[in-house]
């Protein structure tokens, strides 16, 4: 049976490494287990951080929010909904795809996985938007780095090293993140019954415009099924744009985009504020492979290898939706289909893009690496920077890479 | 000249100097380096320059490979290395060591690819910023992050110092906007960290080396993204009478949901020294001047342009002028982006200080500056990224009165610590380099910055590469100096600095 450990200052949680380090006990670091992400990991010990919970500091005018790590997502995007901003990164809402309802997790989770909406491409990903933090590495150690301002050179970006690295190099503590303004409109264009070569063509015709667009997505035929918007038409493909800003601005710029667009004018419509913001958090929040009990994956590649990428499955009838214009691939792939995956893997690869497993049944988590890392130079690297936060290798050993 | 203590000279490098120059001639073009007096000189120092020292010899190779090999053979052979671009950073990261091969990538000259399908130029790291525009504006694109020395300051450089500039607060800075990286270790390992795609799996090792100050490995090619210029840009040119409304006033732009593309404050020395140098024709009577940049769409600068206008008023603003074109909001820059030699102007030498501070503290900052500038019997004038709280304030002094410099240098420390104190940090844009080295540990205790030393030797063991910059020797807490101007004697006169 494994012991839980929930401490609730940061100093209990520094003693408790500290212990563990000393007597080389591997610890797996939770924070509201909203998410299986990475390696299937053994430990005697868990360290779970919900009780590391609250916001420490909130200054809309300084457009930051200082909070402990294991505060939950849900209740920061209120607190800064109430000043009418938020985190513009847009946090996915995993809960969906992994028990068919909405749990955001802790804040701490969401840095450690780095996981960011459909926004990522113009406003950037979670580890843009981190400003500093504090967090107790393998040592037992508090370290820091950051503060709470944009505009920050002092010493290396650590806070950026931390992001993404799936509780391998610290328990995060503290963390500060930048907040924006909410956009006081969101609409959305609709082109429908298109293929996804025009898809990525109009996202690429959009983005050398001025329009400046904040989400581009495509859903192939049967995969938009799961919608339910009065105005979207889901018996064909879809491809969506999003316009966000002033409603003044966002009306002329879809006005623009349906000018430049007129070709598909029987196929164009427009998903006005409500029902625009929806679909965007759906797609967001992955509600297209919602509780899902296969394998799902994240391919992130150059936009303009995408719709080759694809080709090459054709005969595969892959569920699979485009987000961040033409970036990302979301694909979900049969349980017990290892060899899809490892064909999905080496084309990727052809084309320099990578692929990360984002939700899978446990026989798949054992066998399958969850990154892959073709070089090994960068695995050295990794292995050493691992080495310099936490020596004896305890903090969730194996998560990323097998000896990491 | 300021001393600084620096990594004892390893007398075993210097006697075999000869050698090394004969070795390092196998490993590029013999003409490539450079280890004559006269042809020394020039590489003594950045534009930190009261600073300086002299390398034991240059090295300007031409391609990756020949970075591999020097840099293999230096780390064989224990000697230390300082890379450097254009030279232009102001905090003396590319100081020269006397002991050190000084690796220069000013051949690494070229723009290797346009690719608009994918939004991205690759380039070789010692072309200019500028260049990155001109490369891409034909097709109405630009590349974002534009540090004032943009004309002469090379990307490979902007990566090593995460620079900023006016347009930070919405566009980000170098970090949010280099999407990979070729780099060489000390060891000679090459690798690529990221590429065209906007994410890579693994640590995030292209943001840990952005603005790493050229201590964990030197660029040999970059790869950033490109953004479609904005339709509209219009800027407001704001007076008022106090230093409090003007920092209200941002303050409120921003809760108001307004994120400028630029928001500059100037103190009234500063619009003072700058309409006399550059006949800006900023109003007189007033405390503090706030341009205030906005970019979008037509009819959203217009909409949003009328709401800053409305909070300037409630604000108390006794001035306002808005751009009817670019010519004329050029103009409202103009005088902004002459105050570094508006105060060389004024004054025979002048520190440049960095430290970025919360918005909200800028008039208790500002009021604590003037205290400490009657204590330490020094003028001062003040010009503010009010966007992201960068604040440089101009400390005037004159070299050759005894103990001005030493006094302007105690001043600088004293700002910086208290940048620190309400919560800032020493550098916002600059780098730390030599110049806030020894400030270090007012923002970091030993276990950060030892940590930050272990994430060093991850990938320089032996420490080899760039020593002595950034993280304190022997964690000596002590006053840095700045950046130093005598006579408006800039190194790089003709480079907007601002």
């Amino acid at each position: 049976m494994r012991e839980i450990y929930s401490p609730s200052s940061e100093h209990e949680v520094a003693d408790f490494i500290k212990n563990c380090n000393s007597r080389e006990i591997p610890i797996e670091i939770i924070g509201h287990n909203s998410k299986s992400i990475g390696r299937l990991i053994q430990c005697s010990k868990s360290l779970n951080l919900k009780n590391l919970s609250g916001i420490i500091e909130y200054f809309p005018e300084e457009l930051y929010i200082k909070v402990r790590a294991g505060t939950s997502l849900a209740l920061i995007e209120t607190e800064l909904d109430k000043k009418n901003q938020e985190l513009s990164f847009e946090p996915s809402d995993m809960g969906f795809l992994y028990n068919g309802r909405s749990n955001k997790g802790s804040v701490g989770g969401a840095v450690a996985c780095n996981l960011s909406g459909s926004r990522r491409f113009r406003a950037g990903a979670l580890r843009d938007h981190i400003l500093g933090f504090r967090g107790i590495n393998g040592k037992g150690e508090i370290v820091k780095s950051g503060g709470t301002v944009v505009k920050n050179v002092t010493g290396y970006d650590v806070s950026k090293l931390i992001t993404g690295s799936y509780g391998t190099l610290v328990a995060l503590t503290e963390i500060v993140l930048k907040v924006q303004p909410k956009n006081e409109e969101s609409q959305t264009l609709l082109v429908n019954n298109i293929n996804l070569n025009k898809a990525l063509n109009i996202f690429s015709k959009s983005m050398e415009t001025s329009v400046e667009i904040s989400g581009a997505c495509f859903y192939p035929k049967k995969m938009s099924k799961f919608f339910k918007l009065n105005d979207l038409d889901t018996t064909t493909s879809i491809a969506a744009i999003r316009l966000e800003g002033p409603k003044i601005s966002v009306v002329e710029r879809v006005n623009t985009l349906k000018k430049l667009f007129d070709e598909y004018k029987k196929t164009i419509s427009v998903l006005e504020n409500y029902q625009s913001r929806i679909f965007w958090q759906n797609t967001t929040d992955l509600q297209f492979f919602n509780n899902s009990t296969n394998v799902v994956v994240k391919i992130i590649l150059p936009p303009a290898n995408t719709d080759q990428f694809i080709n090459k499955f054709e005969n595969d009838e892959l569920k699979y939706v485009v987000d961040w214009a033409g970036n990302l691939i979301w694909v979900e792939i049969p349980e017990n289909d290892s060899i899809l995956l490892r064909q999905l893997r080496t084309e990727a690869a052809k084309v320099a893009g990578h692929i990360t497993i984002i939700k899978a049944p446990n026989h798949v988590r054992i066998k399958e690496e969850f990154l892959t890392t073709v070089d090994e130079n960068i695995k050295v690297l990794s292995l050493k920077i691992k080495e310099s936060f936490d020596p004896k290798k305890i903090l969730n050993p194996g998560k990323m890479y097998s000896g990491i | 000249m300021s001393t600084l203590a620096m990594p004892p000279v390893d007398q075993l490098v210097l006697n075999d100097k000869e050698k090394i120059v004969r070795h390092l001639k196998r490993f590029t073009n013999p003409i490539n380096v450079i280890s004559d007096p006269e042809g020394i000189t020039p590489y003594e120092t950045d534009a930190l320059s009261a600073y300086k020292q002299k390398p034991m010899v240059i090295v300007l190779p031409e391609n990756t490979e020949e970075v591999r090999s020097i840099l293999k053979y230096c780390h064989e052979n224990n000697i230390k290395v300082v890379p450097r671009g254009s030279g232009t950073g102001l905090s003396g990261g590319a100081l020269p060591l006397a002991d050190c091969v000084l690796l220069g990538l000013s051949k690494f000259n070229k723009i290797l690819e346009v690719d608009f399908e994918n939004r991205c130029v690759v380039t070789q790291p010692g072309v200019t910023n500028l260049s990155l525009t001109k490369a891409v504006e034909h097709n109405g694109f630009y590349y974002a992050p534009d540090p004032s020395s943009q004309i002469a300051c090379s990307i490979g450089g902007n990566i090593a110092e995460n620079s900023g500039g006016v347009h930070s607060l919405k566009y980000g800075t170098t970090t949010n906007n280099v999407l990979g990286v070729e780099i060489v270790l000390m060891d000679g390992t090459i690798m690529r960290f990221g590429g065209k795609k906007l994410e890579s799996e693994g640590y995030d090792l292209l943001g840990l080396i952005t603005g790493s100050e050229g201590l964990l490995g030197v660029l040999t090619e970059v790869t950033v993204k490109i953004l479609k210029k904005p339709q509209s840009v219009k800027a407001l040119l704001l007076g008022f009478q106090s230093i409090e409304d003007s920092g209200q006033c941002v303050s409120d732009i921003i809760s108001g949901g307004i994120i400028p593309a630029g928001m500059e404050i100037m103190d009234k020395p500063l619009i003072k020294a700058t309409d006399n140098y550059a006949k800006a024709g900023y109003p007189k009577d007033v405390e503090a001047i706030l341009i205030v940049e906005l970019d979008g769409t037509e009819s959203e600068v217009n909409i949003l342009i009328k709401r800053v206008e409305e909070i300037a008023k409630k604000n108390k603003s006794s001035y306002l002028r808005i751009s009817k074109n670019d010519e004329e909001r050029l103009r409202f820059w103009l005088g902004r982006k002459a105050a570094f030699p508006a105060i060389g102007d004024m004054s025979p030498d002048y520190l440049c200080m960095d430290g970025t501070i919360p918005r909200k503290k800028l008039a208790e900052v500002l009021q604590e500056i003037t205290k400490l500038s009657q204590k330490h019997g020094l003028r001062v004038a003040n010009c503010f990224h009010a966007g992201d709280g960068n604040l440089h304030p101009l400390i005037m002094f004159d070299s050759n009165v005894k103990s001005e410099l030493k006094r302007a240098e105690k001043f600088g420390a004293d700002i910086l610590k208290y940048c620190v104190k309400v919560g800032g940090v020493l550098t916002g844009e600059h780098g730390v380099g030599i110049e806030k080295r020894d400030l270090m540990c007012e923002m970091f205790n030993d276990e950060d910055i030892q940590q930050q030393l272990n994430i060093k030797q991850a990938f320089d063991e032996k420490s080899l590469l760039n020593p002595g910059k950034v993280y304190p020797i022997l964690h000596r807490c002590a006053e840095g100096g700045k950046m130093h101007i005598h006579k408006g004697d800039t190194k790089f006169k003709d480079i907007p600095r601002f």
